[in-house]
């Protein structure tokens, strides 16, 4: 596990057009992380940065995408024209002899878990904030200091497979209890006209969705990764919540709804519902009973009363009970499931590219380090996910690592699957034959060639 | 509470026939008589001197004709192939004795004859005709059944049971008579068949309370037969009766268990009975009022009973009309026959009582919706009357849904119980018997199935541009999906246009996912036309042709896809006669567009050899043919090649 705090140098954010005269270059800089570090560093990083990434632009219409010096790698990311987000990370003093570097470049944060940091971070600010360009240049620089501050500092990056494919861990409900969540929905939207359902969650697993897939991510890293734990926590501790719990409560904002300066301190973001073509600001409300969380959306122009949340908790709680009842005791099949592959030996990746569905054997939560993925092996993975050509839209790919690890990707009709063995004195077509058995157990009733 | 009133609807469910059949009313020298079994009302003018007219809503059993006056007339009926008329007279004394008279055409001959019953003091209760030629005397010393031998003029006896009964009650429809014996307090019913009596088992009223010939009734109702009993309620306090409760137990049904029915009317006073369509009419006369009761609903069985409320609240029959002007309804002239026929006497009335089924949904709450749906499916004619509700309820979604929901669970239980019998019927292979007999069958027995064909043209078509289709169309697989039943091609396309051009992609992928919609080729294709707008359809698509075994579209939609290789591929995993059978000329020709447009000569030489390696299996030879027209693409391979 390596912290990604002790591995960053810096983040920051600049825009050159802000300051375009001498002595104004501090006013490029929207936001700067590590805090203390001096105006002058500052001026002297960014400085780098603008220059390469301007210099770059005269060989490719591609924006610069990275820099790589002996002892740091810049990763850029240019989310919206002339702003420019920047993560430095230190890398570790190459050594003399060739393998050891080869052993420690599993050590090394992925150049693509950078990347996905910087996007989702930018994706993050985009949906509670909005578009940089949207935001009057006088508060730029406390907005951006305000979000992004609290937002690196809680980010606890690890070398894990789940940051290096981000995706959405959906709950494969069954049928008729799936139905039950959207008829429930269905009776919700009728009946508060207003409000949207745009996301019903169990526990970390999604199962209804009402927005485009990627603002869904987003949506779900947010809940997941941030919200919920909290929630979860305050659970666990707190034995006045679990009457409460019953009956399910609004925990956006934190203490509930229950007057109208809670309504006050709902939080707006900006979204894109599914099948819509815009983004509009909506104010976002979330509630829970049991395990099972929905969030909800009215348009942030919409005046919004407090008798209308009280009704609305009358509504959900009984029936979002109800639901949730019914949901755990699926889960708890799955769970058994789920305990079954976590006990065999070969461990596989299953991602969709265009609903982003996320599976593997291994845990997910990994407390485990044991089940893991090992870090060298995680690189080859990222390396075969982050470039689409090497495995095409239909392709396989075996490699050998030096250590008796065989990794297989394949790719077909928009899915990827990984599946890692570890084998010692094995042959290609062995391990092939495992695969194909892996892969038809695993792809039942989908088309997924070559098998 | 919100109520559901269906439009158009009228607030009266049961009328009387529009046209009743007119006879001359009943007057000191008339006499009117009613047969239930052939629906003949006899007017008996002075005896029959000046004429007997017998009227019946069947034309073919309507006639006239005079008899000699031989004394006063106790019953008179025609055998069932209108050959024989037997009557009954009080003759002091000589009450045993049953007069016949020979009929040829509906009209008298001379041939005239007489029999006495066995036992020669006994009081002959009544007859009934059970079969054309085969008449039961019921006597207070029991039953008699005999043949009837009009040419010889006699009758022979077939089968005797001694029994002591004081009154009975005969179901023309079943062939059982009730005899009533130990003051009311015992039930024998009796059944004739086969020229033969059989006695079925006796019902035993609680001593206590016994009842009267007017309290009892045998009644055919849902494939069985019930003995209908009035409980009036009894209580100490005289002043404040109970309310009369109608116990329904049965005699005789083909479905083995079966328990006692309560019905709870809540009134006191005078009622009579009819049966409507399976339902249960009671119509109460001082409140003016006809309560139905369907004893098929679904209850609680407690204590081997089921106790029934009325399914709507009583309301009057409809007001009838006779000479331009309104009669007086629940008239104290009235009598009511079984099962349900209704006449003045008086007013020389003949009418029968109908079922009107929008008048059910006239007046509804909001909660007793699906219940009123669920009986209109078990109505011969409730069909109609559930499209007009379900129409309105989709019309109303943003009230309805729940109840909508609910009502799609009633049509598709039974749906699924119609689809069950079907598959049955099929497999016992019985299918020679002709294709749809099934579906008679089961509306034969007075039911209603609304099958996903009909209610998607008839409902969800008509709704497709309903702004909340999407719902309802939701409600309605969801329905499906809980009766394991799954949309079939016609719902599975109105479905995904529905959900398509109301934004609601991601629900389509939802139910797709879950197998909600059957996998089908018309399906993948409609998914896979989708493709532009949205990948994962097309992703879905592939999935469903893999599970559907479409080897040839899955190579078709690879090489439209600009996939030629992985096309090859894919059709020599799969199965040997696809690859064997595919064109050389079309993947030869993706095959180059590929390389060219990728810059990848690779790819075609790639798909090249591999068509070599099947001319070689196939013919033993390398070659492509002259027929596969193959020329410039064995030139292009040249020149390929040698650029390499």
């Amino acid at each position: 596990m390596i912290d990604i705090n002790s591995k960053i140098n810096s983040f920051f954010i600049f825009n050159s057009t802000f300051g375009p005269k001498e002595g104004e270059e501090l006013k490029r800089i929207l936001f700067f992380h590590p805090n203390q570090v001096t105006a002058d560093a500052r001026k002297i990083q960014v400085g780098l940065c603008e220059a390469v990434v301007k210099f770059m632009s005269t060989f490719s219409s591609e924006p610069c995408e990275a820099l790589q010096t002996q002892t740091k790698r810049y990763i850029f990311f240019q989310p919206e024209k002339n702003y420019w987000m920047v993560l430095v990370v230190r890398l570790p003093y190459p050594t003399k002899s060739m393998s050891s570097i080869a052993e420690k470049r599993g050590d090394m944060i992925q150049p693509v878990m950078m990347q996905n940091l910087l996007v989702t971070a930018y994706k993050m600010f985009r949906m509670f904030v909005g578009l940089f360009s949207d935001i009057p240049a006088e508060d730029i620089y406390t907005k951006c200091q305000q979000f992004f501050t609290p937002y690196i500092l809680s980010r606890n990056i690890t070398n894990d497979v789940t940051n290096v494919i981000q995706g959405i861990n959906y709950l494969p409900l069954e049928k008729n209890s799936f139905f039950k969540v959207v008829c429930f929905i269905d009776l919700l939207e009728i009946n508060y006209s207003d409000f949207k359902c745009i996301a019903f969650i169990y526990n970390e697993q999604l199962i209804w969705n009402g927005l485009s897939t990627d603002d869904m991510l987003t949506l779900y890293q947010y809940l997941v990764q941030s919200l919920l734990p909290k929630q979860v926590e305050k659970e666990i501790q707190g034995g006045a919540v679990t009457a409460a719990q019953r009956h399910g409560r609004f925990i956006s904002p934190p203490d509930g709804i229950h007057t109208l300066d809670d309504i006050q301190k709902l939080v707006k973001v900006y979204l894109k519902l599914e099948d819509d073509t815009e983004t509009k600001q909506y104010y976002l409300i979330i509630y829970r009973t049991l395990s099972a969380t929905i969030c909800l959306t009215v348009d942030a122009k919409k005046t919004l009363e407090l008798e209308t949340f009280r009704s609305l908790d009358a509504f959900i709680g009984p029936q979002l009970y109800n639901i949730a009842s019914t949901v755990s005791e699926q889960c708890t099949v799955h769970a058994l499931q789920n305990a079954q592959l976590a006990n065999t030996e070969n461990k596989f990746i299953y991602f969709n590219r265009l609903n982003l569905a996320f599976k593997t054997s291994a845990p997910i939560n990994t407390l485990t380090p044991s089940a893991a993925i090992k870090p060298e092996v995680l690189t080859i993975i990222a390396e075969l996910h982050s470039d689409r050509k090497s495995l095409g839209n239909y392709g396989e790919i075996i490699i050998k690592t030096l250590d008796e690890y065989w990794i297989t990707g394949k790719s077909s009709n928009e899915r990827e699957f990984y599946v890692v063995i570890q084998k010692k004195n094995a042959n290609i077509i062995e391990v092939a034959e495992e695969v194909k058995q892996i892969c038809e157990a695993q792809m039942k009733g989908i088309f997924f060639y070559p098998i | 509470m919100v109520k559901f009133s269906l439009k158009d609807s009228d607030v009266y469910y049961l009328s009387l026939s529009e046209q009743p059949k007119r006879f001359d009313a009943d007057s000191p020298v008339t006499n009117v008589f009613f047969d239930d079994t052939n629906g003949q009302v006899f007017t008996v003018r002075s005896g029959g001197v000046t004429g007997v007219t017998v009227n019946s809503m069947d034309k073919s059993k309507c006639t006239s004709f005079r008899m000699e006056d031989k004394g006063p007339i106790i019953s008179i009926k025609f055998s069932l192939d209108q050959k024989v008329l037997a009557i009954q007279r009080n003759h002091d004394g000589q009450t045993a004795t049953v007069e016949f008279v020979n009929f040829k055409d509906l009209a008298p001959t001379n041939v005239e004859y007489m029999h006495t019953c066995k036992w020669k003091c006994a009081k002959i209760l009544g007859f009934v005709w059970p079969k054309a030629n085969e008449i039961a005397f019921i006597t207070d010393h029991g039953i008699e059944l005999l043949q009837v031998l009009p040419e010889k003029k006699q009758l022979k006896t077939l089968k005797s049971i001694s029994f002591s009964g004081a009154w009975f009650s005969w179901c023309s429809r079943s062939n059982i008579v009730v005899l009533a014996s130990n003051n009311g307090a015992l039930l024998q019913p009796f059944f004739f068949n086969n020229s033969t009596i059989t006695k079925l088992q006796k019902l035993e009223l609680d001593s206590s309370r016994p009842v009267g010939e007017r309290d009892v009734f045998i009644l055919q109702l849902c494939e069985a037969t019930w003995c209908a009993i009035f409980r009036h309620g009894t209580s100490a306090n005289m002043s404040a009766p109970l309310p009369t409760e109608i116990w329904l137990m049965p005699i005789s049904g083909a479905n083995g268990v079966q328990h006692t029915h309560i019905l709870k009317t809540g009134l006191i006073g005078r009622f009579a009975l009819s049966v409507v369509d399976d339902l249960v009419a009671v119509h109460h006369q001082s409140s003016q009022t006809s309560q139905l009761f369907d004893i098929m609903e679904e209850l609680k069985v407690d204590n081997n009973t089921m106790i029934h409320l009325p399914i709507v609240p009583g309301h009057s029959i409809k007001p009838a009309v006779v000479d331009d002007q309104f009669c007086p309804m629940y008239s104290g002239n009235w009598v009511v026959f079984q099962p349900d026929y209704i006449i003045d006497a008086r007013l020389g009335c003949l009418w029968r009582v109908n079922l009107i089924p929008e008048g059910l949904a006239h007046s509804v709450q909001k909660d007793d919706i699906p219940k009123i749906i669920a009986v209109l499916l078990r109505r011969k004619d409730g069909v109609e009357t559930i499209y007009r509700i379900l129409n309105q309820l989709v019309l109303e979604v943003n009230t309805y849904l729940v109840e909508l929901t609910k009502s799609f669970d009633e049509i598709n239980s039974v749906y699924r119980k119609w689809v069950d019998s079907e598959v049955a019927r099929n497999t016992a292979g019985v299918a020679g018997a002709g294709a749809g007999a099934g579906a008679e069958a089961w509306r034969g027995r007075g039911r209603a199935v609304l099958t996903q064909s009909d209610v998607c043209t008839r409902l969800l078509q008509p709704h497709a541009d309903h702004d909340r289709i999407v719902q309802v169309v939701s409600a309605y697989v969801w329905s499906l999906c809980a009766h394991g039943l799954t949309a079939g091609p016609g719902l599975a396309a109105l479905c995904v246009r529905a959900l398509v051009t109301r934004g609601a992609r991601g629900r389509l992928r939802a139910l797709l996912r879950r197998g909600a919609l059957a996998d089908a080729r018309p399906l993948a294709c409609q998914l896979l036309s989708l493709g532009h707008l949205d990948p994962a359809a097309a992703q879905l698509a592939l999935d469903m042709m893999w599970r559907l075994r479409a080897r040839e579209e899955i190579v078709e939609v690879l090489l439209s896809s600009n996939e030629p290789i992985s096309a090859v591929g894919a059709a020599k995993q799969m199965d040997e006669a696809t690859w064997l059978g595919l064109s050389p000329r079309k993947l030869l020709e993706a095959a180059k567009t590929f390389a060219e447009e990728n810059g990848q000569p690779g790819a075609f030489v790639a798909v090249y050899h591999a068509l070599l390696g099947r001319n070689e299996r196939l013919r033993g030879s390398p070659h492509f043919l002259k027929g596969e027209q193959c020329d410039s693409y064995i030139e292009y391979y040249n020149k390929v090649t040698s650029e390499r």
